[in-house]
């Protein structure tokens, strides 16, 4: 069955992202599959998410997990076949799930045949789908990504003796998005899985498409160029297929990437993440607030992308120097923990495995202004493995059950593509779906149960938001309203118990109706509104006039 | 515990807003809006800089000032901070307000400063003066590093003064309290001060609230009672701090307040003095104290007549008050002219601690007795301003150690005339 193609469906969605290589293996040789993903659509329909994001499924050397494409048009043996990927897609379609997969445009393996035959020869036809020097001094005002790796954003060609560019690792080379021909080629690669069915794409690294001497290459109005130049051709030839921007950067430098409803649809909000972390810890809802309030309003169709945790390190660029300083100090203190300027930990470790928190970080992501993004395993708690290197540790296969590789994979242990979670916390005898599915009170149920009530109600996905500032900085309080329907969310980002009372004489007059027992509270009137609220507590309430 | 009556429910009900702390600072203000504004942004980037990951919250007790003192607290923004200082807020900083019950009085403003310290389980408290206008932000880390860190209970300040500047501490306050309970602090009464969350809940349920004299010594009695209850003390160097404007007529309240609290703190604390010999230092952060010596201008005849008319007026007074031997010694000084005027420190030492003792006895009112010693007091600072009119840095300093030197050697005697004086 397909999906119809509904213009505006990624406002009110739940994206769950997967990678096929960790969440199930069919065929038993250690390493997630398109089947074994397949089998999987009933889990992911039972936990309620409405969107897939897959990770890179291209045939690539895997030196970047996938993020080094050496073929756009197909799929890594080891994951199954172009069929297979049919197969899945149809199944996520009949369920109602939508697929978003990796757009990785703004550079290539340098094992695909594109770079092969532009290192061949300075004249070779394709020389100039690459960006080329003679120096290594060009762009110097540009920063480095990755910089526990890469001293340079040039790297030598020992084959054309030039200088190649790259924004990441020396092995991904920049495609030269100045030349049309690769323009054409890209549209031609996303059309190819637009026409197999894929509802969206991911556009990997966005800000760093085209470069210019004296400038950061960052963020270029030639960028922005290219990007409407896509985004037309999907909106006449697919109308209703959604294009998601990677692009970490400040919120004031991402609002040009919604354009005026021309470029992308949605954006990933990387600077708040690491604020709600941040918040929870200081138990001050401050950085939060600050944050949200730096954010500029966007186009009515477009939308932010919010997410906890994902495949990369939590990222630390959009942070202060102080703010650094201290996400480290406080979720970082082994130093095997921090990659580039980041963490790379899962969510349930860095909150300490502690329920209340894990359950309050996902009320927030859930109601603030957004469309949330779930981190496979997350829903289950799974914990990461520091020792492995790069962003691996939180790449670790999907624990399904207490036996066997914990249900991921019928191979011998020895040979799964990562060795997966074994200690008593969080390895796969403690820590999985089969489990978590007998018990009504485990995190799985009561992720089920917050997306069930998100989805209850469009308010989440398009409504307002409001901030209220009780004088208690440690509840973070806001009221999202659409229409005729008005939410108030109240979160308790401390420790202890905490008295609050908020200004809510605007609704006077209306009940409050707490959306997860469906308890009534009293009406409110012309005093401050008075709630004592739990540690690490959240509510939300509808408001009725009854 | 904090008394119930102590906080009106408004404050408490922004006390609750304010949650637990880590820091608190304390401001004791009546009618300060002169001088507040920079005092207030001194601590708030203090605070950012210095404790930006600490919760910490700002504290006004307020004795019901008429300009906009308070105001002007609650309002400061910490955004105020980042345009003058670059020092950017992690989390929230909250300052409050509250006007105490009655009249303006220190103590009580202490009292409420450290009940909302008790209830928002601070760990560390400073008491910062809203007319010290020469605060740096360094200052509050000065202060509250000492305890924060370092686990100490009482930060008493050391600052740079002229040298004709706090002459009460260093010819009274400072060598009774060494040779009496036998540690070296150089500002035993303090207008800065940084306290233990231990020491403040301690110190606040105390009895000795219920005692006026107490009360109004609030600071003095505190750093007794942290020397007296074993509590780790230290110092640490601030640096120049502003003399505010006093009229003379203030030196009677100033001696109630700091001279009467010492003198009541003897009795109940009798045991623990009486067999205390010589003094031990304290530890000092920074540097030791800093004499400055910008040129006085001081009308020494005055206090030379306001010495001797003294003498004379109060003669009934002063002999209910000092053995025979001292007022005679002192009727002779009287008599002296300004060149010859001397009135040497242990005579002076003498007169201190027959005072106590009479005060100790109550031979006459216990205020009276406070007030005689005011014009005596005179006499013993002309003295000093006329030894060190020349003197550098390190005579005074040397002068002052032989002062000291003098109260601890005459400690016996104030034994004796403790025990002997009817």
């Amino acid at each position: 069955m397909s999906l119809k193609r509904q213009a505006g469906w990624y406002k009110d969605a739940i994206i769950y992202q997967v990678h096929v290589r960790s969440f199930s293996d069919s065929n038993g040789d250690g390493i997630g599959d398109f089947q074994g993903l397949a089998h999987k659509l009933d889990y992911m329909q039972e936990l309620g998410v409405t969107a897939i994001w897959l990770m890179p499924f291209s045939p690539s050397p895997l030196r970047d997990d996938g993020y080094d494409i050496s073929d756009y048009r197909s799929v890594h043996p080891s994951y199954g076949t172009l069929e297979d990927f049919r197969a899945f897609l149809s199944g996520a379609h009949d369920r109602g799930i939508r697929v978003i997969i990796e757009m990785v445009a703004n550079h290539t393996s340098d094992q695909h045949p594109w770079f092969l035959e532009s290192r061949a020869s300075r004249d070779n036809p394709k020389r100039d789908w690459y960006v080329w020097s003679d120096t290594d001094t060009r762009y110097g005002g540009t920063r480095i990504i990755f910089l526990d790796t890469e001293m340079s954003n040039w790297a030598w060609d020992p084959i054309s003796k030039s200088y190649y560019w790259h924004r990441f690792f020396s092995h991904q080379p920049d495609l030269n998005y100045d030349n049309p021909t690769v323009r054409d080629e890209m549209w031609n690669v996303m059309k190819f899985w637009l026409e197999l069915g894929v509802d969206g794409f991911r556009l990997d690294a966005v800000p760093y498409l085209i470069e210019r001497e004296g400038t950061s290459c960052e963020n270029l109005p030639e960028t922005h160029d290219v990007i409407r130049e896509l985004r037309k051709k999907v909106d006449d030839q697919f109308p209703g297929a959604m294009l998601l921007a990677e692009a970490n950067q400040w919120p004031a430098d991402l609002r040009p990437y919604f354009g005026n409803e021309d470029e992308f649809h949605m954006a990933f909000h990387f600077p708040l993440m690491p604020r709600m972390f941040m918040g929870l810890r200081l138990e001050d809802r401050k950085p939060i607030t600050e944050i949200l309030q730096q954010t500029p309003e966007i186009p009515a169709s477009c939308q932010w992308c919010l997410f906890l945790r994902n495949h990369d390190e939590l990222t630390l660029e959009m942070v202060t120097d102080m703010e650094r300083d201290y996400m480290y100090d406080i979720y970082a203190r082994d130093k095997a923990m921090r990659l580039n300027l980041g963490i790379r930990r899962r969510l349930a470790p860095l909150l300490d495995n502690d329920r209340r928190r894990i359950e309050l970080m996902n009320g927030m992501l859930m109601s603030l202004p957004g469309t949330p993004i779930i981190y496979y395993g997350d829903e289950i708690g799974m914990g990461d493995n520091i020792y492995l290197g790069d962003r691996n540790g939180v790449r670790t296969p999907m624990q399904w059950s207490g036996g066997w590789n914990g249900g991921f994979s019928t191979a011998d242990p020895e040979s799964l593509y990562s060795p997966p979670m074994l200690n008593p916390v969080y390895g796969y005898q403690a820590v999985n779906v089969a489990s978590q599915k007998r018990s009504e009170h485990s995190l799985l149920s009561w992720m089920k149960h917050i997306i069930r009530i998100r989805r209850s109600s469009p308010v989440f996905g398009s409504g307002s938001i409001e901030f209220l500032y009780p004088a208690n900085h440690r509840v973070l309080a806001y009221v999202r309203q659409l229409g005729k329907e008005t939410v108030l969310v109240v979160n308790n980002l401390s420790s202890a118990a905490q008295a609050v009372e908020l200004d809510l004489r605007r609704y006077r007059g209306n009940i409050l109706i707490e959306m997860f027992g469906g308890n009534v509270f009293p009406r409110i009137g012309d005093l401050p509104y008075f709630l004592t609220i739990g540690p690490y507590q959240f509510y939300w309430f509808r408001l009725r006039r009854i | 515990m904090a008394e119930e009556t102590l906080l009106t429910d408004d404050f408490l009900r922004q006390l609750i807003h304010v949650g637990e702390v880590d820091i608190l600072v304390g401001l004791r203000t009546h009618n300060n809006a002169k001088t507040i504004e920079p005092v207030i942004r001194a601590i708030q980037a203090g605070i950012l800089k210095c404790f930006p990951r600490e919760r910490s919250v700002i504290v006004n007790a307020d004795g019901g000032s008429l300009d906009r003192t308070q105001e002007l607290i609650v309002g400061a923004s910490i955004d105020d901070v980042w345009s003058v200082s670059k020092v950017y807020a992690l989390r929230t900083l909250h300052s409050i307000s509250t006007r105490y019950a009655g009249s303006p009085e220190p103590g009580t403003a202490l009292r409420t400063i450290l009940a909302a310290a008790d209830l928002l389980r601070a760990k560390a408290c400073v008491v910062i003066s809203p007319d010290s206008t020469t605060i740096e932000p360094d200052w509050l880390q000065r202060l509250i590093r000492p305890v924060y860190h370092d686990n100490f209970d009482l930060v008493c300040p050391i600052y740079s003064r002229q040298k004709f500047e706090g002459v009460l501490m260093q010819n009274l306050l400072y060598p009774m309290t060494r040779a009496i309970y036998g540690h070296r602090v150089r500002e035993p009464y303090a207008s800065e001060f940084a306290i233990s969350g231990r020491l403040a809940t301690d110190f606040l349920t105390r009895e000795t609230w219920n005692d006026e004299r107490t009360r109004i010594g609030a600071e003095i009695c505190l750093t007794i009672a942290a020397i007296t209850g074993n509590y780790r003390v230290c110092q640490s160097f601030l640096g120049p701090k502003a003399q505010p404007d006093r009229s003379a007529s203030d030196l009677v309240a100033v001696m109630r307040r700091t001279v009467g609290a010492l003198f009541t703190s003897l009795d109940s604390n009798f045991p623990l003095w009486s067999t205390i010999a010589g003094s031990q230092p304290v530890p000092t952060l920074g540097s030791q104290s800093e004499v400055m010596l910008e040129p006085v201008r001081v009308n020494r005849k005055r206090i030379r007549e306001m010495f001797a008319i003294g003498v004379a007026e109060l003669e009934p007074v002063l002999r209910s008050i000092l053995s025979a031997s001292t007022l005679s010694e002192l009727q002779r000084i009287a008599t002296l002219e300004v060149s010859e005027f001397n009135y040497p420190p242990d005579l002076w030492g003498k007169t201190v601690f027959e005072f106590a003792a009479s005060y100790h006895k109550s031979v006459i009112s216990r205020d009276h007795i406070v007030q005689a010693l005011v014009p005596l007091y005179r006499g013993r600072t002309l003295t000093l301003l006329l030894e060190n009119r020349d003197g550098s840095g390190e005579e005074i300093e040397r002068k002052l150690e032989s002062l000291c030197g003098d109260f601890e050697r005459l400690k016996p005697y104030l034994l004796e005339v403790w025990a002997d004086r009817k």
